[in-house]
Protein backbone atom coordinates (compact mmCIF):
# COMPACT_ATOMS: atom_id res chain seq x y z
CA UNK A 1 0.00 0.00 0.00
CA UNK A 2 1.28 3.44 -0.88
CA UNK A 3 -0.16 6.45 0.91
CA UNK A 4 0.35 9.86 -0.55
CA UNK A 5 0.14 13.39 0.74
CA UNK A 6 -0.29 16.27 -1.68
CA UNK A 7 1.98 19.27 -1.30
CA UNK A 8 1.34 22.43 -3.27
CA UNK A 9 4.57 23.52 -4.93
CA UNK A 10 3.37 26.51 -6.89
CA UNK A 11 -0.12 27.74 -7.65
CA UNK A 12 -2.25 24.69 -8.32
CA UNK A 13 0.71 22.48 -9.09
CA UNK A 14 1.52 19.93 -6.49
CA UNK A 15 3.79 17.06 -5.71
CA UNK A 16 3.32 14.03 -3.53
CA UNK A 17 5.01 12.59 -0.52
CA UNK A 18 4.79 8.86 -0.21
CA UNK A 19 4.80 6.46 2.66
CA UNK A 20 4.83 2.75 2.16
CA UNK A 21 3.19 -0.04 4.04
CA UNK A 22 4.70 -3.18 2.55
CA UNK A 23 3.39 -6.68 3.06
CA UNK A 24 6.08 -9.23 4.05
CA UNK A 25 6.15 -10.68 0.55
CA UNK A 26 4.79 -9.92 -2.90
CA UNK A 27 4.73 -12.64 -5.54
CA UNK A 28 4.56 -12.05 -9.28
CA UNK A 29 3.74 -14.95 -11.59
CA UNK A 30 4.73 -15.01 -15.24
CA UNK A 31 2.18 -14.24 -17.94
CA UNK A 32 3.17 -16.92 -20.47
CA UNK A 33 1.12 -15.19 -23.19
CA UNK A 34 2.89 -11.84 -22.98
CA UNK A 35 3.13 -10.42 -26.48
CA UNK A 36 6.80 -9.41 -26.46
CA UNK A 37 8.29 -12.85 -26.94
CA UNK A 38 11.84 -11.64 -27.25
CA UNK A 39 11.74 -9.69 -24.03
CA UNK A 40 10.22 -12.26 -21.72
CA UNK A 41 9.18 -13.21 -19.18
CA UNK A 42 11.92 -15.76 -18.63
CA UNK A 43 11.17 -16.36 -14.96
CA UNK A 44 8.21 -18.33 -13.67
CA UNK A 45 7.95 -16.40 -10.43
CA UNK A 46 9.44 -13.41 -8.67
CA UNK A 47 9.09 -13.04 -4.94
CA UNK A 48 9.77 -9.67 -3.35
CA UNK A 49 10.84 -10.10 0.25
CA UNK A 50 10.12 -7.15 2.52
CA UNK A 51 10.90 -8.96 5.76
CA UNK A 52 14.65 -8.30 5.61
CA UNK A 53 16.83 -5.28 6.08
CA UNK A 54 19.22 -4.47 3.28
CA UNK A 55 22.16 -5.59 5.41
CA UNK A 56 20.50 -8.94 6.19
CA UNK A 57 19.70 -9.39 2.52
CA UNK A 58 23.28 -8.73 1.44
CA UNK A 59 24.50 -11.30 3.96
CA UNK A 60 22.01 -13.86 2.66
CA UNK A 61 22.75 -13.36 -1.04
CA UNK A 62 26.48 -13.54 -0.34
CA UNK A 63 26.54 -16.48 2.04
CA UNK A 64 23.53 -18.66 1.21
CA UNK A 65 21.61 -20.08 -1.72
CA UNK A 66 17.84 -19.93 -2.15
CA UNK A 67 16.98 -17.24 0.39
CA UNK A 68 17.75 -14.10 -1.58
CA UNK A 69 18.76 -13.86 -5.26
CA UNK A 70 18.89 -10.14 -5.96
CA UNK A 71 19.50 -7.18 -3.64
CA UNK A 72 19.09 -3.76 -5.17
CA UNK A 73 20.64 -0.46 -4.05
CA UNK A 74 23.80 -2.03 -2.66
CA UNK A 75 25.84 0.77 -1.08
CA UNK A 76 29.36 1.24 -2.48
CA UNK A 77 30.73 0.39 0.96
CA UNK A 78 29.34 -3.15 0.58
CA UNK A 79 30.63 -3.69 -2.97
CA UNK A 80 33.81 -5.47 -1.90
CA UNK A 81 31.83 -7.73 0.41
CA UNK A 82 29.78 -8.87 -2.60
CA UNK A 83 32.84 -9.24 -4.83
CA UNK A 84 34.50 -11.50 -2.26
CA UNK A 85 31.43 -13.63 -1.71
CA UNK A 86 31.08 -17.23 -2.78
CA UNK A 87 27.54 -17.08 -4.12
CA UNK A 88 26.96 -13.54 -5.37
CA UNK A 89 28.18 -11.35 -8.19
CA UNK A 90 28.20 -7.58 -8.30
CA UNK A 91 26.24 -6.02 -11.16
CA UNK A 92 26.65 -2.30 -11.80
CA UNK A 93 24.84 0.03 -14.18
CA UNK A 94 25.46 3.63 -15.16
CA UNK A 95 22.07 4.86 -14.07
CA UNK A 96 20.21 8.03 -14.97
CA UNK A 97 20.58 9.38 -11.45
CA UNK A 98 22.14 12.55 -10.13
CA UNK A 99 23.46 13.18 -6.64
CA UNK A 100 23.46 16.93 -6.17
CA UNK A 101 23.00 19.58 -3.57
CA UNK A 102 19.93 21.79 -3.52
CA UNK A 103 21.24 25.31 -2.86
CA UNK A 104 18.95 27.57 -0.88
CA UNK A 105 19.21 30.78 -2.85
CA UNK A 106 17.18 32.55 -0.16
CA UNK A 107 19.38 31.56 2.77
CA UNK A 108 19.72 34.37 5.30
CA UNK A 109 23.25 35.30 6.28
CA UNK A 110 24.86 33.57 3.31
CA UNK A 111 25.37 35.00 -0.18
CA UNK A 112 23.87 32.02 -2.00
CA UNK A 113 21.64 34.30 -4.06
CA UNK A 114 24.90 35.45 -5.65
CA UNK A 115 26.12 33.47 -8.64
CA UNK A 116 29.73 33.91 -7.49
CA UNK A 117 29.00 32.16 -4.22
CA UNK A 118 27.24 29.24 -5.91
CA UNK A 119 30.12 28.85 -8.33
CA UNK A 120 32.52 28.98 -5.39
CA UNK A 121 30.75 26.01 -3.82
CA UNK A 122 31.10 24.04 -7.04
CA UNK A 123 34.75 24.99 -7.55
CA UNK A 124 35.54 23.88 -3.99
CA UNK A 125 34.55 20.28 -4.69
CA UNK A 126 37.15 17.68 -5.63
CA UNK A 127 34.81 15.32 -7.48
CA UNK A 128 37.49 12.78 -8.36
CA UNK A 129 38.51 12.55 -4.71
CA UNK A 130 34.91 12.32 -3.64
CA UNK A 131 34.21 9.50 -6.06
CA UNK A 132 37.33 7.66 -4.99
CA UNK A 133 36.73 8.02 -1.26
CA UNK A 134 32.93 7.84 -0.96
CA UNK A 135 32.00 5.63 -3.90
CA UNK A 136 35.05 3.41 -4.29
CA UNK A 137 35.24 4.74 -7.84
CA UNK A 138 31.70 3.58 -8.65
CA UNK A 139 30.33 6.91 -9.80
CA UNK A 140 30.99 9.53 -12.47
CA UNK A 141 31.57 13.20 -11.89
CA UNK A 142 28.50 15.27 -12.57
CA UNK A 143 28.62 18.14 -15.03
CA UNK A 144 25.25 19.80 -14.97
CA UNK A 145 22.36 17.56 -14.01
CA UNK A 146 22.38 15.15 -16.96
CA UNK A 147 24.07 11.95 -15.80
CA UNK A 148 26.59 10.61 -18.32
CA UNK A 149 25.18 7.39 -19.78
CA UNK A 150 25.42 6.00 -23.31
CA UNK A 151 21.94 7.33 -24.10
CA UNK A 152 22.60 10.83 -22.80
CA UNK A 153 25.79 11.27 -24.80
CA UNK A 154 23.95 13.28 -27.42
CA UNK A 155 22.29 15.48 -24.82
CA UNK A 156 25.70 16.38 -23.49
CA UNK A 157 27.57 16.53 -26.79
CA UNK A 158 26.96 20.03 -28.17
CA UNK A 159 29.45 22.30 -26.45
CA UNK A 160 30.15 19.36 -24.20
CA UNK A 161 29.81 20.20 -20.54
CA UNK A 162 32.67 19.47 -18.21
CA UNK A 163 32.41 19.30 -14.44
CA UNK A 164 33.46 22.37 -12.51
CA UNK A 165 37.20 21.97 -11.96
CA UNK A 166 38.55 21.62 -8.46
CA UNK A 167 40.01 25.09 -7.97
CA UNK A 168 40.05 26.01 -4.27
CA UNK A 169 41.91 29.28 -4.83
CA UNK A 170 39.38 30.54 -7.34
CA UNK A 171 36.59 29.26 -5.09
CA UNK A 172 37.91 31.23 -2.11
CA UNK A 173 38.30 34.35 -4.23
CA UNK A 174 34.72 34.14 -5.52
CA UNK A 175 33.34 33.37 -2.06
CA UNK A 176 35.06 36.44 -0.59
CA UNK A 177 33.91 38.60 -3.51
CA UNK A 178 30.33 37.51 -2.88
CA UNK A 179 30.60 38.65 0.72
CA UNK A 180 31.67 35.51 2.52
CA UNK A 181 29.76 34.56 5.61
CA UNK A 182 29.38 35.44 9.22
CA UNK A 183 27.88 32.12 10.18
CA UNK A 184 28.46 28.43 9.47
CA UNK A 185 27.00 26.83 6.37
CA UNK A 186 24.40 24.19 7.23
CA UNK A 187 24.79 21.12 5.06
CA UNK A 188 22.03 18.53 5.32
CA UNK A 189 21.95 15.16 3.64
CA UNK A 190 19.63 12.24 3.27
CA UNK A 191 20.78 9.30 5.35
CA UNK A 192 22.16 7.33 2.40
CA UNK A 193 24.62 10.12 1.62
CA UNK A 194 26.00 10.78 5.10
CA UNK A 195 29.55 9.80 4.10
CA UNK A 196 29.39 12.06 1.06
CA UNK A 197 28.12 14.93 3.20
CA UNK A 198 31.05 14.72 5.60
CA UNK A 199 33.56 14.69 2.73
CA UNK A 200 31.81 17.59 0.99
CA UNK A 201 31.77 19.53 4.27
CA UNK A 202 35.49 19.00 4.66
CA UNK A 203 36.19 20.14 1.12
CA UNK A 204 33.99 23.23 1.41
CA UNK A 205 35.46 24.10 4.80
CA UNK A 206 39.02 23.79 3.59
CA UNK A 207 38.59 25.65 0.32
CA UNK A 208 36.37 28.47 1.55
CA UNK A 209 37.77 28.76 5.08
CA UNK A 210 34.26 28.13 6.25
CA UNK A 211 32.69 26.30 9.14
CA UNK A 212 30.26 23.68 7.86
CA UNK A 213 27.71 22.01 10.11
CA UNK A 214 26.49 18.64 8.86
CA UNK A 215 23.13 17.17 9.70
CA UNK A 216 22.04 13.75 8.49
CA UNK A 217 18.30 13.31 7.97
CA UNK A 218 16.79 9.96 8.88
CA UNK A 219 13.33 8.45 8.66
CA UNK A 220 10.60 11.01 9.21
CA UNK A 221 13.14 13.85 9.06
CA UNK A 222 13.71 13.08 5.38
CA UNK A 223 10.03 13.19 4.60
CA UNK A 224 9.58 16.43 6.51
CA UNK A 225 12.55 18.04 4.75
CA UNK A 226 11.11 17.05 1.39
CA UNK A 227 7.68 18.35 2.37
CA UNK A 228 8.99 21.73 3.49
CA UNK A 229 11.14 22.04 0.40
CA UNK A 230 8.29 21.12 -1.96
CA UNK A 231 5.91 23.50 -0.17
CA UNK A 232 8.54 26.27 -0.26
CA UNK A 233 8.40 26.67 3.51
CA UNK A 234 11.37 28.03 5.49
CA UNK A 235 14.26 25.59 5.60
CA UNK A 236 16.79 24.81 8.30
CA UNK A 237 19.64 24.02 5.93
CA UNK A 238 21.57 25.91 3.26
CA UNK A 239 22.54 22.99 1.06
CA UNK A 240 20.64 19.69 0.99
CA UNK A 241 22.24 16.64 -0.65
CA UNK A 242 19.82 14.28 -2.33
CA UNK A 243 19.60 11.90 -5.24
CA UNK A 244 17.11 12.22 -8.06
CA UNK A 245 16.58 9.62 -10.75
CA UNK A 246 14.79 9.58 -14.05
CA UNK A 247 12.33 7.03 -15.45
CA UNK A 248 13.45 7.72 -19.01
CA UNK A 249 16.65 8.98 -20.58
CA UNK A 250 15.13 10.72 -23.59
CA UNK A 251 14.60 14.13 -22.01
CA UNK A 252 16.51 14.39 -18.70
CA UNK A 253 15.28 17.92 -17.83
CA UNK A 254 11.73 16.60 -17.44
CA UNK A 255 12.64 14.78 -14.23
CA UNK A 256 15.97 16.28 -13.19
CA UNK A 257 16.49 19.94 -14.11
CA UNK A 258 12.82 20.79 -13.63
CA UNK A 259 12.87 19.27 -10.15
CA UNK A 260 15.86 21.36 -9.04
CA UNK A 261 15.16 24.61 -10.85
CA UNK A 262 11.66 24.63 -12.32
CA UNK A 263 8.70 26.71 -11.17
CA UNK A 264 6.89 23.63 -9.91
CA UNK A 265 10.08 21.76 -9.12
CA UNK A 266 9.95 19.79 -5.89
CA UNK A 267 13.52 20.78 -5.00
CA UNK A 268 13.61 24.40 -6.11
CA UNK A 269 14.87 26.50 -3.19
CA UNK A 270 14.80 30.08 -4.32
CA UNK A 271 12.92 32.37 -6.62
CA UNK A 272 11.51 31.20 -9.94
CA UNK A 273 14.09 31.71 -12.68
CA UNK A 274 12.34 33.25 -15.72
CA UNK A 275 15.17 32.32 -18.08
CA UNK A 276 14.95 28.67 -17.00
CA UNK A 277 11.19 28.75 -17.51
CA UNK A 278 11.62 30.08 -21.05
CA UNK A 279 14.18 27.39 -21.87
CA UNK A 280 11.96 24.68 -20.44
CA UNK A 281 8.96 26.05 -22.30
CA UNK A 282 10.94 25.88 -25.52
CA UNK A 283 11.80 22.24 -24.77
CA UNK A 284 8.14 21.36 -24.18
CA UNK A 285 7.21 22.98 -27.50
CA UNK A 286 9.43 20.59 -29.49
CA UNK A 287 7.94 17.40 -30.92
CA UNK A 288 11.10 16.48 -32.82
CA UNK A 289 13.47 14.29 -30.78
CA UNK A 290 16.53 15.98 -32.29
CA UNK A 291 15.26 19.39 -31.26
CA UNK A 292 14.44 18.09 -27.80
CA UNK A 293 18.02 16.92 -27.39
CA UNK A 294 19.36 20.33 -28.37
CA UNK A 295 16.89 22.07 -26.06
CA UNK A 296 17.83 19.74 -23.20
CA UNK A 297 21.48 20.52 -23.78
CA UNK A 298 20.75 24.24 -23.63
CA UNK A 299 18.96 23.79 -20.31
CA UNK A 300 21.82 21.74 -18.88
CA UNK A 301 24.35 24.38 -19.86
CA UNK A 302 22.23 27.15 -18.34
CA UNK A 303 21.70 25.32 -15.05
CA UNK A 304 25.44 24.66 -14.88
CA UNK A 305 26.52 28.20 -15.71
CA UNK A 306 24.11 29.57 -13.12
CA UNK A 307 25.27 26.95 -10.61
CA UNK A 308 21.67 26.26 -9.71
CA UNK A 309 22.78 23.19 -7.76
CA UNK A 310 25.90 21.74 -6.20
CA UNK A 311 26.81 19.19 -8.84
CA UNK A 312 28.47 16.16 -7.31
CA UNK A 313 28.26 12.71 -8.93
CA UNK A 314 26.21 10.25 -10.90
CA UNK A 315 26.43 7.10 -8.76
CA UNK A 316 26.31 3.69 -10.37
CA UNK A 317 23.47 1.55 -9.12
CA UNK A 318 24.83 -1.68 -7.65
CA UNK A 319 23.11 -5.04 -7.32
CA UNK A 320 24.18 -8.15 -5.48
CA UNK A 321 22.99 -11.06 -7.60
CA UNK A 322 23.16 -14.81 -7.18
CA UNK A 323 25.72 -16.23 -9.61
CA UNK A 324 23.12 -18.41 -11.34
CA UNK A 325 20.83 -15.46 -12.09
CA UNK A 326 21.33 -13.66 -15.39
CA UNK A 327 20.20 -10.24 -14.33
CA UNK A 328 19.85 -7.45 -16.89
CA UNK A 329 20.05 -4.03 -15.20
CA UNK A 330 18.23 -1.01 -16.59
CA UNK A 331 19.57 2.54 -16.44
CA UNK A 332 16.27 3.93 -15.19
CA UNK A 333 14.18 1.43 -13.27
CA UNK A 334 14.23 -2.08 -11.82
CA UNK A 335 12.88 -4.46 -14.45
CA UNK A 336 12.88 -8.25 -14.46
CA UNK A 337 11.33 -9.23 -17.79
CA UNK A 338 14.75 -9.93 -19.33
CA UNK A 339 16.15 -11.72 -16.30
CA UNK A 340 16.55 -15.50 -16.33
CA UNK A 341 18.21 -18.27 -14.34
CA UNK A 342 20.78 -20.81 -15.47
CA UNK A 343 20.36 -24.55 -15.04
CA UNK A 344 22.44 -24.45 -11.86
CA UNK A 345 19.98 -22.17 -10.06
CA UNK A 346 18.46 -23.58 -6.87
CA UNK A 347 14.90 -23.19 -8.16
CA UNK A 348 15.40 -25.38 -11.26
CA UNK A 349 17.94 -27.93 -10.10
CA UNK B 1 14.57 -24.64 -31.19
CA UNK B 2 16.91 -22.89 -33.57
CA UNK B 3 18.71 -19.70 -32.77
CA UNK B 4 16.93 -18.14 -35.71
CA UNK B 5 13.56 -19.10 -34.25
CA UNK B 6 14.51 -17.67 -30.90
CA UNK B 7 15.69 -14.44 -32.48
CA UNK B 8 12.47 -14.20 -34.43
CA UNK B 9 10.54 -14.74 -31.23
CA UNK B 10 8.37 -17.35 -32.88
CA UNK B 11 9.09 -19.99 -30.26
CA UNK B 12 8.80 -18.98 -26.67
CA UNK B 13 10.88 -20.67 -24.03
CA UNK B 14 8.76 -21.57 -21.08
CA UNK B 15 9.35 -19.26 -18.12
CA UNK B 16 11.24 -21.15 -15.47
CA UNK B 17 12.68 -20.62 -12.03
CA UNK B 18 11.99 -18.34 -9.11
CA UNK B 19 14.06 -15.42 -7.90
CA UNK B 20 13.75 -13.79 -4.52
CA UNK B 21 14.33 -10.06 -4.48
CA UNK B 22 14.99 -7.52 -1.76
CA UNK B 23 14.46 -4.04 -3.12
CA UNK B 24 14.76 -1.27 -0.53
CA UNK B 25 14.19 1.44 -3.11
CA UNK B 26 11.20 3.61 -2.08
CA UNK B 27 9.98 3.34 -5.66
CA UNK B 28 9.66 -0.44 -5.34
CA UNK B 29 5.87 -0.12 -5.72
CA UNK B 30 6.45 1.62 -9.06
CA UNK B 31 8.90 -1.02 -10.24
CA UNK B 32 6.39 -3.74 -9.40
CA UNK B 33 3.86 -1.76 -11.41
CA UNK B 34 6.22 -1.53 -14.37
CA UNK B 35 6.78 -5.28 -14.14
CA UNK B 36 3.09 -6.13 -14.18
CA UNK B 37 1.10 -3.65 -16.28
CA UNK B 38 0.81 -2.76 -19.93
CA UNK B 39 1.85 0.68 -21.10
CA UNK B 40 1.72 2.45 -24.41
CA UNK B 41 5.48 2.90 -24.12
CA UNK B 42 8.24 1.40 -22.04
CA UNK B 43 11.98 1.99 -21.91
CA UNK B 44 14.94 0.05 -23.21
CA UNK B 45 17.78 -1.05 -20.95
CA UNK B 46 19.47 2.26 -21.62
CA UNK B 47 16.32 4.20 -20.77
CA UNK B 48 15.09 5.13 -24.23
CA UNK B 49 11.33 5.33 -24.69
CA UNK B 50 10.02 2.87 -27.25
CA UNK B 51 6.57 1.67 -28.27
CA UNK B 52 5.11 -1.19 -26.21
CA UNK B 53 1.33 -1.64 -26.17
CA UNK B 54 1.25 0.78 -29.07
CA UNK B 55 2.94 -0.37 -32.24
CA UNK B 56 3.57 3.14 -33.53
CA UNK B 57 2.73 6.79 -33.06
CA UNK B 58 2.81 9.98 -35.03
CA UNK B 59 2.19 13.64 -34.43
CA UNK B 60 -0.66 14.58 -36.80
CA UNK B 61 0.03 18.18 -35.86
CA UNK B 62 1.79 19.69 -32.87
CA UNK B 63 -1.27 19.17 -30.65
CA UNK B 64 -2.52 15.79 -31.83
CA UNK B 65 -0.69 12.58 -30.97
CA UNK B 66 -2.02 9.53 -32.77
CA UNK B 67 -1.38 6.15 -31.18
CA UNK B 68 -1.82 2.83 -32.98
CA UNK B 69 -2.40 -0.06 -30.60
CA UNK B 70 -0.63 -3.34 -31.29
CA UNK B 71 -2.79 -5.84 -33.14
CA UNK B 72 -4.14 -8.84 -31.25
CA UNK B 73 -2.71 -7.92 -27.88
CA UNK B 74 -4.32 -9.28 -24.73
CA UNK B 75 -4.06 -8.55 -21.03
CA UNK B 76 -2.86 -11.18 -18.60
CA UNK B 77 -6.50 -12.02 -17.82
CA UNK B 78 -7.09 -12.88 -21.47
CA UNK B 79 -9.23 -9.88 -22.39
CA UNK B 80 -8.41 -7.73 -25.39
CA UNK B 81 -6.21 -4.68 -25.24
CA UNK B 82 -7.52 -2.25 -27.84
CA UNK B 83 -8.08 1.44 -28.43
CA UNK B 84 -10.81 1.52 -25.80
CA UNK B 85 -8.31 0.21 -23.22
CA UNK B 86 -5.96 3.12 -23.92
CA UNK B 87 -8.88 5.54 -23.85
CA UNK B 88 -10.01 4.19 -20.48
CA UNK B 89 -6.49 4.34 -19.04
CA UNK B 90 -6.27 7.93 -20.14
CA UNK B 91 -9.67 8.87 -18.71
CA UNK B 92 -8.94 7.14 -15.39
CA UNK B 93 -5.68 9.04 -15.10
CA UNK B 94 -6.89 12.44 -16.19
CA UNK B 95 -9.63 12.67 -13.56
CA UNK B 96 -7.10 12.54 -10.78
CA UNK B 97 -5.71 15.81 -9.51
CA UNK B 98 -2.22 14.33 -9.60
CA UNK B 99 -2.10 10.70 -10.65
CA UNK B 100 1.63 10.09 -10.28
CA UNK B 101 3.00 9.94 -6.73
CA UNK B 102 6.67 10.45 -7.72
CA UNK B 103 5.86 13.98 -8.84
CA UNK B 104 3.98 16.08 -11.33
CA UNK B 105 6.45 15.76 -14.19
CA UNK B 106 4.45 12.96 -15.88
CA UNK B 107 1.15 14.82 -15.70
CA UNK B 108 -0.54 15.30 -19.05
CA UNK B 109 -2.61 18.47 -19.31
CA UNK B 110 -6.02 17.68 -17.83
CA UNK B 111 -7.75 19.51 -20.66
CA UNK B 112 -6.47 16.83 -23.05
CA UNK B 113 -9.18 14.78 -24.78
CA UNK B 114 -8.75 11.19 -25.96
CA UNK B 115 -10.62 10.16 -29.11
CA UNK B 116 -11.07 6.56 -30.24
CA UNK B 117 -10.81 6.62 -34.02
CA UNK B 118 -11.16 2.89 -34.60
CA UNK B 119 -10.40 -0.39 -32.87
CA UNK B 120 -6.67 0.26 -32.86
CA UNK B 121 -6.31 4.02 -33.10
CA UNK B 122 -6.50 6.65 -30.37
CA UNK B 123 -5.81 10.33 -30.78
CA UNK B 124 -4.81 12.57 -27.91
CA UNK B 125 -5.95 16.14 -28.54
CA UNK B 126 -3.75 18.40 -26.43
CA UNK B 127 -4.81 21.94 -25.59
CA UNK B 128 -1.23 23.13 -26.04
CA UNK B 129 1.80 21.65 -27.68
CA UNK B 130 3.61 19.24 -25.34
CA UNK B 131 6.42 17.37 -27.04
CA UNK B 132 7.15 15.50 -23.83
CA UNK B 133 3.84 13.65 -23.97
CA UNK B 134 5.39 10.53 -25.44
CA UNK B 135 7.68 10.09 -22.41
CA UNK B 136 4.81 10.91 -20.07
CA UNK B 137 2.91 7.93 -21.47
CA UNK B 138 5.44 5.84 -19.53
CA UNK B 139 3.25 6.54 -16.53
CA UNK B 140 -0.08 5.89 -18.24
CA UNK B 141 -0.76 2.34 -17.16
CA UNK B 142 -3.07 0.49 -19.54
CA UNK B 143 -5.08 -2.06 -17.60
CA UNK B 144 -7.94 -4.45 -18.17
CA UNK B 145 -11.58 -3.60 -17.55
CA UNK B 146 -11.53 -5.92 -14.54
CA UNK B 147 -8.63 -4.04 -12.98
CA UNK B 148 -10.34 -0.68 -13.25
CA UNK B 149 -13.58 -2.15 -11.93
CA UNK B 150 -12.11 -3.98 -8.92
CA UNK B 151 -8.97 -2.04 -7.98
CA UNK B 152 -8.26 1.01 -10.09
CA UNK B 153 -5.18 2.00 -8.06
CA UNK B 154 -7.46 2.35 -5.06
CA UNK B 155 -9.79 4.81 -6.73
CA UNK B 156 -12.74 2.42 -6.63
CA UNK B 157 -12.01 1.59 -3.01
CA UNK B 158 -11.37 5.09 -1.67
CA UNK B 159 -13.57 7.15 -3.99
CA UNK B 160 -10.71 9.58 -3.96
CA UNK B 161 -8.51 11.02 -6.63
CA UNK B 162 -5.60 11.53 -4.31
CA UNK B 163 -3.47 8.77 -5.69
CA UNK B 164 -3.81 6.06 -3.05
CA UNK B 165 -3.24 2.49 -3.94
Amino acid sequence: MVHTEPVITDGNDRTWLQTEDRSPTVRLRANPHYWDRLRGPHLQEVEFRNDLTREQAIDLVCDTVGKVDIVTEVPPSAADRVLRSRHAQLVAVDAVRALAGVIDREAEGLPLHDLRARRALNLAIDRDGLIRDAFGGRARPLAGLTPPTPLTTMHRAPDRLRPYPHDPDKAAQLWRAAGGTARPLRLAAMDAWADVAHLVAKQLGTALNLQVEVSVLRGEQQREARRRLAAKEPRDWDVLLLEQGSQTADVPPLELHRAFAGRSGEFRAGPVDPRFERLFGYLVAQTSQAKQILAANRIDRYVTRQALALFLAAPQVLYAVNRDVKFVPYATSFELADTSVSSGHWSVR
Amino acid sequence: MSLLQQLAGRVRREPRGTVRVVDPNPLNWLYITYNTVEEAVRVTKGGKVRPAAMSRYRWRDDRTLEITVRDGERFADGTRLDADSVHQAFDEQIRWAAPHPPGTHFNIDRRTRAEVVDDRTVRLHLPEVDGLTLGKLRATHVMSERFWRDLGFGYARDQSGEGHW
